[in-house]
């Protein structure tokens, strides 16, 4: 009993002079899909909220009150999403939402925001339509998917110069708009679509598609597909010594460090358009990386970049905000003018958005079995490798 | 006494939006009594008739597309959807109880199963119809407050369970418990076993597309891997029914506020929300084994539980 005692005695007293550092905390929960099929990118941003979260309270929080992080578990389904949404409107009496990984999720919190007059903040949602609402409080840090490729097509323009394109994608809301887009980029270029295949998510072969491109010789194959698909097509690639001029990826499953680890040899040369690298100018980006690093053995994805900023942009706006009600913050939130480790963020109504984010999206390419950024030139860390050598030309 | 549980309980709720309930916890409601109807649909079909579906997000998802192609294509308001559903799924359980229902036990499970998928790899496809995994969205709902979506989807599960239990206390339902007894038996006693089936699928399957069709007004979007999921909807479904009680008029309802109130409970918990996948797995199978018959079929084991012992006697 008399231990018991101490023991509330002591805590008492670290739970009193923990709270003495802060005089009060300001608690947010976020929603993100910690279980599910999108889990993966889920921990990703987790984990990058919280090195944010350590590194604003370690300079004093927003104005003198601690930043507190809760996730909550959206399961990456659009109704518990929306239970979420409401439950923070509702009882938390949250000012500003942030949060949310997919693009099905992110659209309906957008709509339970708008309908109950509560900034949120998109940070990874990439469909177009989510800011096309000329939804007021719904605001967006990453580019849509219809800029995604915005780098890689100059990249095309000016060195690659392909005459035909053979795109492959996943079928969900992600792999379709960016195969779309891509295909309007091509008519613009002139470049020829010779297949525009979809395929299942997670499917476990792909060679009945690949030998309808192989047939038809394409000089770039563009797929957007997540990790398990972007390794094993390019592993499959390989072994149909399908010879194009270029690989190239639409970001999410070729942008991340696992790609490389499961496709090996395979993903050599191959090029992705990406949102950020950990290569970037952009203060804050190296330092970020590096702590990703340290802590979890491996180099955060674009994903992570979007989520620690994410937070600073929240610092940021309630620090500038007159009063921390929605309205306060949505004002403060059309008012963001600050460059992140992610890049510049201004939200800006043009060319059919309302509060979007624009910026220069960039391309990486694997040389040496590591991710180097190659364009635009002015954030080139190595010089790309084009023409690249065919396969039977390898090791 | 039990026969006026039902109308207290429909007046208890009308009334509860007066209350004042906060938007969230109207929201979790909201799903609770959607999912009992579509609950209430499976268990017409697999309760009662004994034609096990693992395909019910089909029609779920039937009713909700035929709601959002209508706003998406006419522009006309998605509710219109609720009474376009009722045709469009008579038709379509017709199609598919003609070429499934020849099946039995295991064989239809999987026909329906497969249905599921089906349907969902067609959504996905016909880019052109549906906007494929784009999906539909509706620019605005009819309503930002709850109670008026509450009071109709209220009004939907009063009928749903008006129509369970007059079909059930019907010959209808006799035939369909004979077939579930004894599907030769119930043939050589003359019943029509193919056509009673497919009656009991297409009441099953016009529940559960309303549901759908509700859903899309609801959610305000939709699109393939959100309506036809195999785990999300038609799993979950059978759950509801499962753990409610099957071949009872409260099962579904149970079953409903478990899979989705208590999910959600349990979910919210601070600290031990993290592993609420795992707790409520756990919360199944303990159900499962103990409760085979579900909370409301074995509601006399749960009752007896707390009984003091000497009442045993």
């Amino acid at each position: 009993m008399k231990k018991m005692s101490v023991i509330f005695a002591v805590s008492f007293l670290a739970a009193f002079f923990a709270g003495s550092l802060f005089a009060q905390e300001v608690k947010f929960a976020i929603p993100l899909p910690l279980t599910g099929t999108n889990a993966k990118f889920g921990e990703i941003e987790k984990r990058s909220y919280e090195i944010a979260m350590e590194e604003i309270n370690a300079k004093g929080g927003v104005k003198g009150k601690k930043i507190v992080l809760v996730f909550e578990d959206s399961q990456g389904k659009p109704e518990v999403a929306r239970s979420i949404a409401e439950k923070l409107i509702d009882v938390k009496k949250q000012p500003v939402i942030f949060g949310e990984y997919s693009s099905s999720c992110s659209k309906a919190i957008a709509a339970v925001a708008e309908e109950r007059k509560t900034p949120y903040l998109v940070v990874t949602g990439a469909t177009d339509d989510i800011t096309q609402q000329n939804y007021k409080y719904v605001f967006r840090l990453n580019p849509t998917n219809a800029y995604y490729a915005s780098g890689l097509i100059s990249f095309f323009k000016e060195v690659v110069k392909p005459m035909s394109i053979a795109i492959l994608y996943e079928s969900s809301d992600f792999g379709t708009s960016g195969a779309e887009d891509m295909v309007k980029q091509a008519e613009k270029f002139p470049m020829k679509v010779l297949t525009k295949e979809q395929y299942e998510k997670g499917a476990v072969d792909f060679k009945p598609i690949l030998s309808k491109v192989k047939s038809e010789k394409p000089d770039v194959i563009y797929m957007v597909s997540y990790v398990m698909d972007a390794s094993l097509l390019m592993r499959q690639i390989k072994e149909l010594r399908i010879d194009a001029k270029l690989y190239a990826g639409g970001a999410a499953g070729f942008a991340i460090p696992e790609f490389i680890q499961s496709a090996k040899e395979a993903a050599e040369y191959v090029v992705t358009a990406t949102l950020w690298s950990p290569q970037v100018v952009y203060p804050g980006a190296k330092e970020f990386a590096e702590k990703y690093k340290k802590l979890y053995q491996d180099y955060p994805s674009y994903h992570g970049a979007e989520a620690y900023s994410a937070l600073y942009i929240i610092k940021d706006v309630l620090t500038r905000a007159k009063s921390w009600t929605p309205d306060g913050i949505r004002v403060a939130m059309k008012g963001t003018n600050m460059v992140t480790a992610f890049g510049p963020i201004r939200f800006e109504d043009k060319a059919g958005y309302t509060n979007q984010n624009f910026m220069d999206t960039l391309v990486l390419q694997v040389i040496n079995g590591q991710f180097e950024t190659i364009w635009p030139q002015k954030y080139a860390t190595k010089k790309y490798v084009y023409p690249i050598p065919r396969w039977r030309d390898r090791k | 006494m039990k026969k006026f549980m039902p109308p207290i309980i429909l007046a208890v709720l009308c009334f509860l939006p007066l209350v004042g309930l906060s938007s969230y916890a109207m929201h979790i409601l909201v799903l609770v009594i959607m999912w009992s109807i579509i609950g209430m649909g499976w268990n017409l079909l697999g309760g009662y008739c004994g034609q096990v579906s693992f395909g019910h997000a089909a029609f779920f998802g039937m009713g909700a597309y035929s709601s959002g192609l209508l706003y998406y294509h006419f522009g006309i308001s998605g509710w219109w959807g609720l009474l376009v559903s009722i045709p469009v799924l008579t038709i379509t359980s017709l199609v598919i109880g003609f070429i499934c229902l020849r099946l039995r036990g295991a064989y239809f499970a999987l026909a329906t199963l497969a249905l599921g998928e089906v349907l969902r790899v067609t959504a996905e496809n016909l880019v052109k119809f549906t906007q494929g995994d784009l999906g539909i969205l509706i620019k605005q709902r009819t309503w930002v407050e709850k109670t008026w979506y509450f009071y109709v989807i209220l009004l939907l599960a009063a009928g749903s369970f008006l129509l369970v239990k007059k079909v059930m206390e019907s010959k209808l339902g006799y035939y369909f418990v004979a077939i579930r007894e004894d599907q030769d038996a119930a043939n050589s006693l003359g019943i029509n076993t193919t056509l009673y089936k497919t009656i009991a699928l297409c009441l099953s399957g016009v529940l559960t597309g309303m549901a759908g069709a509700f859903y899309m007004n609801y959610m305000g979007y939709i699109d393939p891997t959100t309506v036809f999921p195999l785990y999300d909807i038609s799993i979950v479904t059978v759950m509801v029914v499962m753990v409610g009680g099957v071949a009872t008029y409260w099962g579904p309802v149970i079953g409903a506020l478990i899979m989705v109130f208590l999910a959600e409970v349990i979910r919210s918990m601070p600290k031990i929300g993290a592993a609420h996948q795992t707790l409520f797995g756990i919360l199944l199978i303990f159900i499962i084994i103990f409760l085979p018959n579900g909370i409301v079929g074995d509601f006399r084991k749960i009752t007896g539980l707390f009984k003091p012992r000497g009442a045993l006697k």
